[in-house]
């Protein structure tokens, strides 16, 4: 590991792949990856609710798991590939299926934590397709939503499964949850 | 009317407008607002709870690279008017305040001065660099103490830290309390929490060429704009008083117009209005009637270019705490304005817990006079509200001791009532509204019947049948003096919720689960809530405010394409109004939905309006007057589209947009066609809109019942609930889908509020949950499946639609805790408090010592 010492005003340069797009850009390395993807790259659908890495409202995905990017740095994000809400829409910017189920199922009221739990949601159905009910409670307890009681996003959840909204690609697989587990054990020791 | 197409939208659960925007990061809440020319804001705040300000230095901020300005309250001062009282109170004196602290801080997070950088990373290093030099003080950190003489003044010109003492008396409740067999007396605590949106505060003051443009998280753009005007307008009053008699005779004709026009309109409103409240505010306060004599010249000279128009578009949440003006948002103005760079200010988490607004900590005593036989005489309560240091502009807390002393008597009879609200002023952060701010009389009345109910050996369903209104004994009135008509269904809901929780077989359980060493429990809370309430709910609030809160205006306008726009001044923030109107515009117009388009948040497209969302209104008033402006846009463009057509007006229907005779569709108009048409007889600006004010109608009551079952597991002290249901009745349903998530959402945040979340101070006022790990809202682990049972009472009134944005949170605190109570009776538990975290359910269990 690089221990690096930096002042406000120092930046470093950084490549990465943000909605299948190579980015690269010189980045002052206090500055957070949420505030790098809203205010860098104009992507304002990742959204800040607490900055402290409790609320969800801004979980984006790196290399297949959610992320916090409130709680990540811009630089740190060197080489990763990443998707934010931007990035889960169909390519003519209709609803993909995942999101079609949240409007089906009225998932959210005020929305504004509606990024943070879609991207969850992604990152849960490609690694568990099937989820049952009490997984989707649990798998989703890192979000916070002030509005709906969370009912009506579980349910979403579930219609998502119904239809088989999100099947698991390739590249997620090479992020299986157990190279995630090992990566785990490595930083404790 | 022959062919309205009732209920092809109203009614069904259509999915949401909103959705393709909001599904896709396409939204534009505060914080995405971007615009030419922006420098940024953050705030140096207060780190002590009450102190005195010797000195600010802040020349080592100035001069880092990337600041614009650092401005002091004392240079504040110079650029603004202080927060005056728009609404005022007899009895009640509100303390005048400036957008940041001048000579004193008064709580933990007050604002001593605003720096403006080139970005927030640069703004908050250069607070790091603002020296200020704080003499601490004593504090005032509960409501027993600011009830001390010997308390530390807070606001000088106050006597000591009451702001308002006063008592009404409905009935002879001397009387009824002699004669009653036995007179019960508890007193109930509830905690301070807060509404804590997801998305926080914030504003973007920009500057155009001709133009002050307000972006801002606002639940209420005209409020916003008129009081933010009132704050910035600063100018000398001699230049006023010029600029008037030289250049605003315009001006002044329109307003002394529209004056007449509104004491009209509100004549006997008005009456009812003995304006004593301001007498005893400009006795207290002779500075008021200076202050607000300037600020109204002021305001009146003020060019366009200086009364901000207000525009807020997409909203994450407010449950009221965006319907407050902020002192950041005038700082915010008037920093733009000195430096004529447009600004933009985002609160983070940590400030809006600190300082964002709290709310409900209040203390009543309750006295119930009753009969062996359970019958329930009178009520006497003795209030304290804790407002904290500062009041909420434009109206603070003493509207709300209005609403708790209207509606503390529930749907019970009672023969005679007395009420005292006491307001005090501590070190803490202001109280705001939080949906259904009135609710701790539904918590303290419900959790008493529960308490009185085992005082005389009944059951809580037994002591609520034998004393609620039946449907046959009405209509009456409230005690209090609101008028509970035909249609009032409280005791229908508590009869159905009754039914649906099978208590027999429950206390079967309970016995079971006991034996077992498991403990259960069951509470009921029956309410009913004004939303948006009758006429006379206004009047037993606060004489003639019913000229402010009364009614709600909606505009229809065709448009050149065809399509047809409904102007609210409704301000959605979840509550899904682009949707529901639009369901209930195309209903009445025979239009596909897709071509009704309602327009919001922008002040100079929307009708005048002080209040925006709040008080359940979006549904009764903001709904029926879309109702009745599309019904009015809708008889204009038959009007046209006959003569168009050269056909008897009463022979023409609407399908699907195609304007016919009845029967021969294919000769036939569009929308766009009736536009052309009018304009090509009444130039460009041709066109055709209707205009209605609506009051909500008669009724005006939501009524519901919760039942809340719980197991406390007494090795952790957690409370689970297995179920949860709620009883309701708000007439019919524009979206079915929309109401259960306001009803669902509401009873998570009871739960959030009585098992989690606390705004906690220490002993010496200082503010200790900062941050999301010390005040915990309840994630999708802790919210139950919430069961729901509609009752849709049958009514003649044509926009029975009655709100439900506030009921969840009222009734939850009650059923909860009447619950938890039930669990532990056997243990000789009370629950005389409102927030009941694990630690202090083992102590009332007696399983851990008292801390």
């Amino acid at each position: 590991m690089t221990i690096i010492s930096a002042e406000a005003g120092d930046s470093l340069p950084v490549a990465l792949t943000v909605n299948g797009e190579s980015v690269s850009a010189e980045v002052e390395i206090r500055r957070t990856l949420s505030d790098f993807l809203r205010e860098e790259l104009g992507l304002t659908g990742t959204h800040l609710g607490c900055e402290h890495g409790v609320c969800g409202a801004c979980t984006v995905e790196v290399n297949g798991t959610t992320a916090r990017s409130c709680l990540m740095l811009a630089v740190q994000a060197e080489g990763a590939v990443i998707t934010t809400i931007e990035g889960l829409s169909n390519s003519d910017g209709s609803l993909s299926p995942l999101q079609q189920a949240f409007a089906d199922a009225h998932g959210f009221q005020c929305a504004f934590c509606a990024p943070g739990f879609l991207m969850s949601a992604k990152c849960l159905l490609e690694r568990n397709p099937e989820p049952t009910r009490e997984e989707i409670r649990e798998e989703l307890s890192g979000n916070l939503c002030r509005c709906t009681g969370y009912h009506s996003i579980i349910e979403s959840v579930e219609v998502a499964v119904r239809v088989g909204a999100v099947t698991a690609p390739e590249s997620v697989k090479m992020f299986s949850r157990e190279s995630d587990d090992e990566t785990e054990e490595t930083n404790d020791a | 009317m022959r062919d309205i197409n009732p209920g092809r939208f109203v009614g069904t659960s259509v999915k949401r407008v909103e959705d393709p925007r909001l599904l896709t990061g396409n939204g534009s809440y505060i914080a995405d607002v971007e615009v030419p020319n922006m420098v940024h804001a953050a705030f140096a705040r207060s780190p002590y709870p009450h102190a005195e300000i010797k000195g600010i230095d802040a020349t080592r901020a100035r001069t880092l690279a990337g600041v614009h300005a650092v401005i002091t309250g004392e240079e504040m001062q110079k650029l603004t008017n202080p927060f005056v009282p728009l609404g005022m109170t007899d009895g009640l004196y509100t303390p005048l305040f400036w957008p940041l602290a001048i000579d004193r801080v008064r709580m933990v997070g007050d604002p001593v001065a605003i720096v403006i950088a080139d970005s927030r990373y640069i703004a908050e290093d250069a607070i790091e660099l603002i020296e200020v030099d704080y003499e601490p003080i004593d504090t005032v950190a509960t409501m027993t103490e600011a009830r001390s003489p010997n308390s530390e003044p807070i606001w000088p010109k106050a006597d000591g830290n009451v702001l308002m003492d006063s008592t009404r008396e409905y009935g002879n409740t001397a009387a009824v309390f002699a004669q009653a067999d036995h007179v019960f007396r508890e007193t109930f605590h509830s905690h301070r929490h807060s509404n804590q949106p997801m998305e926080t505060r914030g504003c973007v003051a920009e500057l155009k060429a001709d133009e002050l443009v307000f972006h801002s998280a606002s639940q209420n753009s005209h409020g916003f704009r008129w009081v933010l005007a009132m704050a910035t307008g600063k100018r000398p009053v001699l230049e006023s008083l010029k600029t008037i008699v030289t250049e605003r005779r315009d001006r002044l004709k329109a307003f002394a117009a529209g004056a007449k026009a509104f004491a009209d309109k509100n004549k006997d409103e008005l009456a009812k209005n003995d304006n004593a409240g301001a007498i005893y505010q400009m006795k207290k306060d002779p500075s008021t009637a200076k202050y607000l004599g300037r600020i109204v010249l002021n305001t009146f000279a003020l060019g366009n270019d200086r009364i901000p128009r207000v525009v807020a578009d997409d909203i994450g949440g407010a449950f009221g705490v965006k319907g407050h003006v902020g002192r950041e948002d005038a700082a915010v103005i008037a920093a733009a304005l000195k430096l004529g760079r447009s600004v933009k200010w985002i609160e983070d988490r940590n400030e809006h817990l600190m300082i964002g607004g709290q709310a409900r900590e209040e203390s009543m005593t309750i006295e119930v006079a009753a009969n062996s036989d359970g019958e329930i005489l009178g009520f006497k309560v003795d209030m304290t509200m804790d407002q904290g240091a500062y009041p909420a502009a434009p109206v603070g807390a003493s509207i709300f001791t209005g609403m708790i002393r209207a509606m503390m008597p529930g749907t019970y009879r009672l023969k005679a009532f007395e009420f005292t609200s006491r307001i005090v002023t501590t070190n803490k952060a202001k109280y705001v509204a939080y949906r259904g701010p009135w609710a701790t009389e539904t918590w303290v009345r419900e959790r008493m019947l529960d308490v009185v109910a085992r005082e005389l050996g009944m059951s809580a369903a037994e002591i609520r049948l034998r004393n609620m209104y039946g449907t046959d004994e009405l209509p009456t009135r409230m005690v209090t003096g609101p008028t509970l008509d035909v249609r009032m269904s409280a005791r229908t809901t508590l009869e159905r919720a009754i039914d649906a929780a099978d208590l027999p077989a429950f206390r079967e359980q309970q016995e079971a689960a006991r034996a077992e060493g498991r403990i259960l429990g069951v509470g009921i809370a029956t309410f009913h809530e004004a939303a948006p309430g009758p006429p006379d709910y206004f009047d037993a609030v606060q004489p003639g405010s019913a000229t402010v809160m009364g009614t709600e205006p909606a505009r229809t306008l065709l448009e050149a394409d065809g399509t047809v726009s409904v102007f609210t001044s409704q301000m959605p923030h979840g509550q899904s109004h682009e949707t529901t109107y639009a369901q209930v515009a195309a209903d009445q117009l025979g239009l596909p939905m897709d071509q009704v388009n309602v327009v919001f948040g922008d002040s100079s497209k929307t009708e005048f309006s002080m209040l925006g969302t709040g008080g359940s209104r979006g549904g009764p008033m903001g709904g029926g007057a879309t109702q009745f402006a599309a019904r009015d846009l809708r008889e204009k463009i038959l009007d046209e589209a006959a003569d168009m057509l050269e056909a008897n007006r009463d022979d023409l229907e609407i399908t699907d947009g195609d304007i016919h005779v009845a029967g021969v569709p294919a000769i036939s108009r569009s929308f766009a066609d009736v536009a052309t048409t009018v304009r090509e007889k009444h130039g460009a600006a041709g066109t055709l809109e209707g205009l209605v004010s609506y009051d909500g109608g008669p009724g005006g009551w939501v009524q519901a019942t919760h039942v809340c079952f719980v197991e406390i597991d007494l090795d952790t002290g957690f409370v689970k609930i297995p179920r949860y249901v709620v009883v309701e009745d708000c007439g019919e349903m524009i979206n079915p889908a929309v109401v259960e998530g306001q009803i669902r959402g509401g009873v998570a945040q009871g739960v959030g509020a009585v098992l989690y979340e606390k705004s906690t101070y220490d002993a010496d006022a200082n503010f200790q949950a900062g941050t999301f790990m010390d005040y915990l809202i309840p994630t999708s682990m802790e919210i139950p499946d919430i069961e729901i049972i509609h009752v849709e009472t049958p009514s003649d009134i044509e926009a029975n639609w009655r709100g439900v944005g506030e009921g969840g949170m009222i009734g939850a605190p009650a059923a909860i805790t009447n619950a938890i109570e039930d669990a532990l009776a056997h243990r000789g538990v009370r629950i005389t408090e409102q927030h009941l975290p694990p630690t202090r359910i083992l102590e009332l269990a007696g399983v851990i010592p008292e801390a």
